[in-house]
């Protein structure tokens, strides 16, 4: 899988500060999975962090603090595993034969609806942020989508088949970042349908396209 | 009893990492006590600075440093410094406690923030040298841009509001923002 739209420095520092906000954030955790390359970028971003935390000016613990820090170590019986996520018995599936990414296999999946010709999508509940707005949206070969504007960042990735907009052609683990100053208009290609996931931050403007869409799905 | 140390002479990268093996391998309480009394501060200005009220931002730094002597034998030098270790600790941490704070009355979620994705073995290659090219590397950047590097860091605040704060017009903040992140990258690039 090649890679041809990665996350901006933006959106990784923000990832590196943890101030992504839960739908966006999970987008960009699917594209992290599987592109090394953002990784290693991300990796830098961290290490700023890390030079913040180093070089800030400190502020003292409450007198006491580190004698209840051991108290609390010298209460824990036995060293706490903290490893590792828990195991799914079953990988959820997105669709028959075709497990979600690794990484959404937490989130509460809704049954797929037929939004308009040619596009179904399924609202993603998750367990961090019930009220995170997270979409999968399957669409039909030579689907023109309407032209659409949005109040935030919209984040898309790719998980299957491919669309292209006046910016490029998205295929399988691309991200799409558009910032909500940018009109576009996505085609999915005509080899096949397009199965992408996607979040949009802040406000959403209704009359958009991915506001249609989500509509059904968000109590507002 | 473990003491902490009043030592105001600031331990360098090489010391916080063996001190973080020591408490890995030997459980050592005093290599404790100084991390304690290096860090716990510091994590504790990070957090308040980052907007968490005095009280929540001491229990959460309280929490980081549980976490590191939990978690210090997952500490891996190769691919990060001490204090970036510690940093996405305080990071996931301060997530943590944001989530049980808006999800008080649901159920608690069980996926912890903390999983790492693992790195190519390139990318262990060049954490390891990251450490000191990314603090050259903030200082080789302009105050302005410095500013607006600490403000992404620490500041939920859209970008809007950052621009009214600076007296400066919205997209000449969202222009610093990307030449100073690209700046930052490339000074990094450069060096590694």
């Amino acid at each position: 899988m090649t890679i041809h739209h990665h996350a901006t420095d933006e959106t990784l520092m923000r990832v590196a500060a943890g101030r992504l906000p839960a739908g966006p954030a999970r987008v960009v955790g699917v594209h992290l999975a599987g592109c090394p390359a953002c990784r290693e970028r991300l990796c830098t971003f961290e290490a700023v962090g890390g030079t913040l935390l180093e070089t800030i000016e400190p502020v003292p613990m409450a007198a006491g603090a580190f004698a209840a820090a051991l108290a609390a170590l010298d209460a824990e019986a036995a060293p706490t595993v903290v490893s590792g996520r828990a195991a799914l018995p079953v990988p959820a599936m997105m669709l028959p034969g075709i497990p979600l990414p690794e990484t959404l296999r937490d989130c509460e999946m809704s049954p797929w609806r037929w939004i308009g010709v040619g596009v179904r999508a399924s609202a993603l509940r998750l367990p961090e942020d019930p009220s995170a707005r997270l979409t999968l949206l399957r669409v039909g070969p030579g689907r023109k989508l309407p032209e659409h504007g949005h109040v935030g960042t919209e984040f898309t990735q790719v998980l299957a088949g491919s669309f292209s907009d006046g910016y490029g052609r998205y295929g399988p683990g691309d991200l799409s970042e558009m910032g909500h100053e940018i009109e576009h208009q996505p085609i999915v290609d005509p080899d096949g349908e397009c199965i992408c996931l996607a979040a949009l931050e802040g406000g959403m403007r209704l009359t958009g396209m991915l506001g249609r869409l989500i509509q059904p799905f968000v109590r507002l | 009893m473990t003491r902490l140390m009043h030592d105001d002479a600031v331990p360098d990268g090489d010391t916080l990492a063996r001190l973080i093996r020591q408490v890995a391998t030997e459980r050592d309480r005093q290599a404790y006590a100084r991390l304690y009394s290096f860090f716990a501060p510091r994590v504790n200005a990070f957090l308040r600075r980052s907007g968490l009220p005095p009280g929540a931002a001491e229990e959460v730094a309280q929490e980081t440093m549980l976490s590191v002597w939990r978690k210090a034998s997952y500490f891996d030098p190769a691919r990060a410094g001490a204090s970036t270790w510690i940093f996405t600790i305080a990071r996931n941490q301060r997530i943590d406690h944001l989530r049980r704070m808006r999800t008080a009355n649901v159920a608690e979620s069980a996926v912890p923030v903390e999983d790492e994705l693992e790195p190519s073995g390139e990318a262990l290659m060049l954490c390891a040298e990251r450490e000191s090219s990314v603090r050259a590397a903030l200082k080789a950047l302009s105050e302005e841009q410095a500013t607006v590097v600490r403000l992404s860091f620490f500041s939920d605040k859209p970008h809007s509001e950052i621009a009214r704060e600076l007296g400066l017009p919205l997209g000449t903040v969202k222009s610093r923002v990307r030449l100073a992140l690209g700046r930052l990258r490339a000074l990094l690039e450069a060096s590694s």
